[in-house]
Order: C-alpha cells, then structure tokens, then sequence
C-alpha cells in the first residue's frame, strides 16, 4: 500500500509538532523515519492513523484521501500499527488478544451466537508459535515480559494482515537475542507489505530500511537512501553526529 | 478454567437452581415476596453488570430504566385493562430500548469518571421529568396505582400439570404463579446474558473494555458494540422494572431515582461484576439484607454502605471469588505477618 502525506501539519496549542511535511511512501518499501527526541515521529503515526487530528494537510492510502475517516476505517483498508508502549488487552490470555484480531480481519466479531470458531483457534495456534509465544498461550498478557508483550504486539498486527505497517519503536527495552528475533521476523514480512518504522537503534534502521526520512523539529530534514543520509552534514549534525 | 472448576460451578449452579426452583414448597409466604422482588432485581443487577463488568462502562443512571419499564407497563396496564403480560412487559423493554439509544450515544462521549458523572445526569434528569409529569399522566406523587396482575395462563396450567404429578397439594396459589414467573424471567435473563457474553460480540465487547485504542487500531468500531451493549442492558432493566409493576401493583417516580442505581451497582460488585451469577447473587444479598438491617435501624443504608467498603477492601471481586480469595491467603507469607 502507498502512504501518501502532504503538506502535513499538527499542532498542541500553539506549538507545530509538525510542519507542512509531505512524504511519500511507494507501495512495498521498508522505510525507517528517525530523528532526536521531540521530532515528531509519533506524532506522524498518529496523525496517519487518525488517533490524532491534523491541523492541516491530508493523508492518503493508495490514493485515497482518509484524512477524515476514523482510525477503524484507516485499519480496516489496511493500515496497522504498534504504539510505543505495549498496547494489547491485558487481562485477556495471550490466545485470546490474537483472537479479537483475527475476528475483527475476518469481520466475525458482530456475531451474537458463540460457537463456529475451529479455524479461528487453529490459527491463533499458528500464529502463537510463530511468535514464539506457544508456551504462554492461557497467560494474562499483562503477565509476560517486556519483550514478550512487543512480540505479542506485532504479532497482533499481523494477524489482521496490513498492508501498510507502522512501527515505533519495535526495538525499544529487547535484549540482543530479541533484537535479533525481532529483526528476522520485520524481515521475513510478505514484500508487498509497506514497513514504516521509527526507531532509536541504527543498527536495527540500517539493517531494514530501503529509505530513511530524518525528521528533526516537525520538519523533514532529509529524505533519501541510508548511504546518502549517512552522507549528509545536516544529519551528521543534528542526529548522527553524537555517534562520530 | 480448570475441568473441576468447571463441574464445581456447574453443580453450584445447579444447587441454586433447584433451591430456587422448589422455593415456593418450603419458604413461608414472607420470603416467598422477597424471593420475588430479589429474582426482580437480579435481573436489574445482570443487565447493569453486561456494562459495567463486560463492556466496563460504569453506568450510574441504570435506574432510569429500571423506573421508565415500570411506568410504561403501569400506564399501559391501566389504559387498557385486561392487557396480558407479553404485550405490557413487550411495551416496557421496546420502550427502554429506544430509550438506551439516545441516552447511551450521548453518554459514550465520555469514558470512565465521567461517563459514570453524565449517566447520572441523565438518569436523573428522567426521574425529575417523570417526578413533575402531569398527575394525569403519571399520577403525581402517588404515581400509578391499582394496576391488577394480568393472568398467567400458560404458565399456571403447566404449574398446575405438574403438581398433578408430583400428586401433592400446591402451595401458596397467590404468589406462587407470579414466583415462577419471576424466576423464567431471571433464568432467561441468565441465559441469553451468557450466550451474548460468550459470542464473537461478547469477546470483542471484553476487547474494547481492556483496551479501546488497540480495538480500534485493529478496525473495530467501538462505539457500535458498546451501544449495543447499553441498549440490551437497558431494555433488560425495563423487562425488570415491568415485573416491579406487576408485583406490586403500582409504579412512581421514584424507581428511576438514584439511588436505586446505586444499590444495583452494589449488588452486581457484592456478588461479582463481570460474571452473570455474582450479580444475581449479590441481588439477593442486598435485598436481604436491606430487610434484615431495615428491622433494626431508619440508618440501614448506613449500614449497606459499610458493608459495601467491606467487600471493596477485603473482597473487591465479589462473592464468587471467596474461593480464590481464600485459596491465596492460605500460604504464609513470610515477613509481612499476615497469613
């Protein structure tokens, strides 16, 4: 899926947390959007995803404006999303939080008769095993560990098949071995799922990213491959200058 | 839930269900009425808990049409003399249902604290509506009274079938018809309750309660489960407050007042919010009680009260949870001198 987003602005109050940003994202590329804290970055997601209002400027996906559709009209068209912090259902078991996803993909959760789920489970199955998180299934998801809880995340957004993907922050609090499962599995995605990851490990952003935006103030400070970021002063100086 | 904690509450269940069931055969006439207006606000109590413990939308204004049910089957019934039970209780949930939906999509602007504050606004904003209507509409002060019980045909002929059976002598003829219906009202309340909960609907309204943001990153439209929930809960209020009626006889104003919001909200956390017989169960500790402390003290809300931050303290899951409460306190906990 194409993300198109143009002339973009959001204000808190008086102050922009984003300005006039237009960027565009080819269907099927792996982009990483980074830049010093304060940037903007989430602020971008919400406002792609409609969890925050923009003050100005439009959002498209594949073309289409969705700058006035609510956040589950975004999701159902294809749009996914994991937040910075661990959002899942925490008082329901693991199975169950893949669960609510898969029913919602399938347009099945408006249905008032228990019952006619076997393929449900055994997908809940599959998918718990390809998370890794086969052995915690009748856990609370408010029980696992940190790095758990980020795979559960992503596996939840999975599950409702995006085609357009937004991560922030996949990376945040793992441990090496987690970085590296995590790494792998952003990876293996299908190619034609558009990746847009924000994340603070550069490692991690120039292991996947076809494509790097540096935000830094609400603006777009550079936008190009991550040799000609590597490349340019103004990033060295603001961003990646403190790793020299 | 384990295969023994399954069988343990199916049997429990099973229990009440025959105690209930047999209840007229061996309770003195007194408690039979109780037993009645019990069943009556277990109802209430399960369908505030479809809100308040699955959908965890704390509604304070349930009385609204607790008391809009009982005013609807009490005009009704005395407009039209000789209407029977389905079309007058019929009225009382459509009525509250079509109700439920302006008052449910106004009141899901609003989430948490605040929803439970304009809840309460609107709730009483009904009752001070119903409290200043008209006498001629609905009687005043007195509110409407002398609405006579409307036979129970079917429901007596199977009754009396059965006792023809049994080849006993019935008890209790006068209320003992209005008992069983009560308890079919009760059970089916129970019954489709469980089936709702237990649906795809059922599990994404728990979705949308543990967390509403990820609901609707996931493309869910929240706000149509939840006032699906809010309709249900209040045209199943209004199935209870009919019977109210028809127990009693008359119906006021003073059904939606709230309070008796209030004291719905303590049943369904007493027994157990967010289970279907919790709240059925703390129906009937709280009317027995309110009879039991009633008969010592003019200050037995006082009391309730007190009870009520008992159970939040020591209990705060209800009465169904006293086995696992228990179970956890069993070990010691070394340092902290508690067992």
């Amino acid at each position: 899926m194409r993300l198109d987003v143009r002339g973009l602005t959001v204000r808190y109050g008086a102050v922009p947390a984003l300005l006039d940003l237009t960027l565009a994202v080819p269907s099927g590329q792996r982009r990483a959007v980074i830049g010093p804290n304060g940037a903007g970055k989430t602020t971008l997601f919400n406002a792609i995803t409609g969890d925050l209002r923009a003050s100005a400027g439009s959002i498209a996906l594949d073309g289409r404006d969705v700058s006035r559709l609510p956040p589950w009209r975004r999701a159902r068209l294809g749009l996914g999303r994991s937040f910075q912090r661990s959002t899942l259902f925490p008082g329901l078991p693991v199975a169950d939080n893949l669960a609510l996803a898969i029913r919602l993909r399938d347009r099945r959760a408006w249905r008032f008769w228990p019952g006619g789920e076997q393929r449900l489970r055994s997908e809940v199955g599959e998918r718990l095993a390809a998370a890794g998180l086969d052995c915690v299934s009748s856990r609370a998801a408010a029980g696992l560990s940190h790095g758990e809880q980020r795979a559960l995340e992503i596996e939840l957004v999975l599950a409702t098949r995006p085609r357009l993907l937004l991560l922030d922050e996949p990376m945040a609090g793992l441990s090496g071995s987690e970085r590296r499962a995590a790494l792998e599995h952003l990876r293996s995605l299908p190619p034609d799922v558009t990746l847009v990851v924000v994340e603070h490990d550069l490692d991690a952003v120039f292991a996947i990213a076809e494509w790097i935006s540096v935000l830094d103030h609400g603006v777009l400070l550079a936008d190009g491959t991550p040799d000609a970021v590597r490349a340019d002063r103004h990033v060295q100086e603001v961003y990646l200058g403190s790793r020299r | 839930m384990t295969r023994a904690a399954t069988l343990v509450r199916g049997g429990l269940l099973g229990a009440a269900l025959v105690l209930l069931a047999s209840l007229t055969f061996w309770a003195p006439p007194f408690w039979v009425s109780i037993a009645v207006q019990a069943l009556i606000f277990a109802v209430f109590a399960m369908s505030v808990d479809l809100l308040l413990g699955y959908a965890g939308l704390p509604s304070f204004g349930h009385a609204a049409f607790y008391g809009t049910g009982a005013l609807l089957s009490a005009r009704l019934a005395l407009a039209n003399p000789g209407l029977g039970l389905l079309p007058l209780a019929g009225v009382s949930v459509a009525g509250t249902a079509l109700l439920a939906v302006p008052f449910g999509a106004l009141s899901l602007r609003v989430r948490g604290v605040y929803f439970l504050m304009l809840t309460l606004a609107f709730g009483q904003l009904l009752w001070s509506l119903a409290f200043q209507a008209p006498a001629e509409w609905l009687g005043g002060s007195d509110g409407l009274i002398g609405v006579a019980r409307p036979p129970l045909d079917l429901l007596e002929r199977v009754d009396e079938q059965l006792w023809l059976v049994a080849g006993v002598a019935p008890p209790l003829p006068a209320v003992r018809h209005f008992y069983n219906l009560t308890l079919l009202a009760a059970v089916l309340t129970f019954a489709v309750l469980s089936v709702l909960v237990r649906s795809p609907y059922g599990r994404t309204l728990a979705g949308i309660r543990e967390n509403e943001q990820r609901m609707r990153a996931l493309g869910c439209p929240t706000f149509r489960y939840q006032l699906t929930a809010f309709v249900v809960a209040g045209a199943l209020a209004g199935l209870a407050g009919s019977l109210l009626t028809l127990f009693n006889g008359f119906a006021n104003s003073s059904s939606l007042y709230w309070t008796n919001s209030g004291l719905v909200l303590i049943a369904a956390i007493v027994g157990g919010a967010g289970t279907l017989a919790g709240p059925a169960l703390g129906a009937f500790v709280v009317l027995i009680a309110q009879e039991a402390l009633s008969s010592y003290s003019q200050r037995w809300p006082l009391l309730l009260g007190a009870v009520f931050v008992g159970f939040v303290l020591f209990l705060p899951n209800g009465l169904l949870s006293t086995g696992r409460a228990l179970r956890a306190l069993a070990p010691t906990r070394p340092g902290t001198g508690r067992r």
